[in-house]
């Protein structure tokens, strides 16, 4: 079994995010770009299949850092590293990336592309239902557990209000991950040294054909805070505060 | 124009979010367009019984299948966009959503716009608002019809129950579409409430990524003692296995509406904010003060939440032996 695996580098949500003076993108001189959590999972579960049915594992990353981070997909047991070229530097919009990807499946033969269910920047669509439609693969989102049974795959995708169904899906397929079946495992030092010398391959952007899209007409940051109240930053008046307000609406006995 | 609504529901049950979707629709529309739901599952009476603020239904049944996945799933409301000639499809934000509304968009060659939470018509395109960056960035968006959009759950209010008239319900037999895909429901897993039901906890303290690690979970479960509460945990916690998936909050685990909810190093991601934002008191402790919980929260502190447990829970304490 082939798998392709995207890896997405995406600005570190928890840091400040500012807007451009265009108002249309977000400032990326100074934003930490990390790998999209749910793409660390994917990765696992591309490594878990290779570990338990024996799988060639092809990495692929976009955007700023890919390198740093196709070297830790190799430390973890990828085979094969390829940095896709990115359009321009805004953004990495899964509905343009989605031809390129497409286009990988192919000239790698993959049978399975595997990579995370969203990411942050997927205001235009998800990569898992564009790949599998533009393939004419049958694609599945949200999964929580992943096996390989012959040229079939067994996926458990989390439905809302804890509901679990397991699928069986003729390979070749699309799999958005939500959680791999064990947490993304740490690589020792020695290991990212050693993959620091591994060739990354280089992947041109390929168009997805698509003629209309939606454009962005400006960014905003939610102006409006709630109606709620700031109680600061002082652990002690916190406490204070809320142990009052707990206990005047009947949650403690102060 | 026409408005195709796409709802949702299994086990004998309408998703309610499948009525917030015939809202977002009016609110696209303009007088005489017209609101066509659309359907698919095993059972479609819980949608007759519900969907009647639509001016239609397109009933899509398959007896054989608990469940509908999403790969028959689209291929049912790809027939019918085709047979329907829409400006515009409404999918809701779920995990049957994900699949549905990207595969659409790709067949249709159609614009997509995701996580919208405001929906405003000029004529022939739309201006949308939609959430990026785990919602700490909103987009404002221009859209060519025809189009698609994926709505975010509680963006819209759910439409009035209502009959669907007989002669408003077109009725698909689904079975051999279920049958002949390539993907094969071989099994579903409803979670069992032996150990907790967050769903009638009346409060709640709930732990996210910024706890750290797993034996700090026990600082806040202490604080939950103290305050009588259930302890529960954003996605990433449960996911790390440090706490059980029956109490996992948000839209992949349960939606609760409890007295008190303590959120405890939780961002409020639109994931998170679905499963807990109709709560009755909402506190919130977050060391970054643009977290989205913010924006649902009732009182917020930016201190650090093992100063502020530390603090709270022995002023508490004090309290109650006194
Ligand atoms: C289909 C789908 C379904 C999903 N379902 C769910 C779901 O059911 N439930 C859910 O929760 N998520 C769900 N998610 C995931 C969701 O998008 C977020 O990734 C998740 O909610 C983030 O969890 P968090 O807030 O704990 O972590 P983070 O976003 O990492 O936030 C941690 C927060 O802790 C703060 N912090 C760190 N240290 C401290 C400290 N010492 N003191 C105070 N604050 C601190 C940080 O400022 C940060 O805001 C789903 C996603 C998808 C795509």
């Amino acid at each position: 079994m082939k798998i392709l695996v995207v890896l997405r580098m995406i600005p570190d949500s928890a840091g400040e995010l500012e807007l451009t003076s265009d108002g249309r993108g977000i400032d990326r001189e100074w934003l930490d770009f990390q790998l999209n959590d749910f793409d660390d999972h994917a990765l696992e579960e591309a490594i878990l299949l290779k570990e338990a049915a024996g799988a060639t594992v092809v990495a692929v990353a976009i955007g700023e850092g890919s390198n740093r981070v196709l070297q830790m997909a190799v430390a973890r047991g990828a085979d094969e590293a390829i940095a896709l070229e990115a359009e321009g530097d805004g953004m990495i919009d899964s509905r343009a990336i989605a031809g390129s990807i497409v286009a990988l499946a192919r000239s790698k033969a993959a049978d399975l592309v595997l990579c995370g269910v969203q990411s942050t920047e997927d205001l235009f669509g998800q990569l898992v239902p564009y790949a599998g439609a533009l393939l004419s693969w049958p694609h599945v989102s949200g999964s929580s557990r992943l096996g390989a049974d012959g040229s079939a795959l067994r996926v458990t995708q989390e439905r809302g209000g804890g509901i679990a169904a397991t699928y069986e899906i003729a390979l070749p397929a699309v799999i958005g991950v939500q959680t791999a079946s064990k947490a993304p495992r740490y690589v020792s030092g020695s290991k990212l040294r050693e993959a620091s010398k591994t060739a990354i391959g280089k992947a041109p952007s390929e168009p997805a054909g698509f003629e209309r899209s939606a454009e962005i007409v400006a960014l905003r940051l939610p102006g409006q805070r709630g109606t709620g109240e700031n109680l600061g930053d002082n652990p002690e008046n916190v406490a204070e505060r809320l142990a009052n307000i707990l206990a005047a609406k009947g949650f403690a006995g102060v | 124009m026409r408005i195709v609504a796409c709802t949702e529901g299994s086990f004998g049950k309408l998703e309610p979010l499948s009525l917030e979707m015939i809202t977002a629709a009016r609110a696209a529309g303009t007088a005489g367009d017209e609101v066509v739901a659309f359907f698919a599952g095993q059972d479609p009476e819980p949608a007759i019984a519900s969907l009647g603020v639509a001016d239609r239904l397109i009933a899509a049944s398959a007896g054989n299948s608990q469940l509908i996945a999403a790969d028959p799933y689209a291929r049912l409301l790809a027939d019918a966009v085709a047979a329907e000639e829409p400006g515009l499809v409404l999918v809701p934000y779920s995990a049957n959503g994900l699949d549905v509304a990207g595969d659409l968009a790709a067949r249709t060659g159609w614009p997509l716009v995701s996580y919208v939470n405001e929906i405003i018509r000029d004529d022939d395109r739309l201006t949308v608002v939609a959430q990026v960056y785990g919602g700490k960035i909103l987009a404002e968006c221009s859209v060519p019809l025809p189009a698609i959009l994926m709505i975010n759950p509680g963006a819209f209010a759910e439409a009035e129950r209502r009959d669907v008239d007989a002669s408003k319900v077109q009725h698909r037999d689904a079975a051999a579409i279920v049958a002949e895909g390539k993907v094969r429901l071989i099994g579903v897993d409803v979670p069992s409430y032996d150990s907790v039901d967050l769903t009638t906890a009346e409060r709640i303290v709930c732990v996210g990524r910024g706890i750290g690690d797993e034996a700090s979970i026990d600082i806040a479960r202490g604080l939950a003692d103290i305050l009588g509460a259930e302890i529960a945990g954003s996605r990433p916690v449960v996911d790390s296995g440090w706490l059980p998936k029956a109490r996992q909050v948000g839209k992949s685990g349960q939606k609760v509406k409890p007295k008190l909810y303590l959120a405890l190093g939780v961002s409020g991601a639109p994931e998170h904010l679905e499963g807990m934002s109709k709560s009755d008191l909402i506190i919130a402790v977050n060391t970054d003060p643009k977290a989205p919980i913010f924006n649902v929260a009732h009182f917020g502190a930016t201190c650090d939440l093992f100063d502020l447990v530390a603090n709270l829970s022995e002023r508490l304490q004090a309290a109650s032996s006194r």
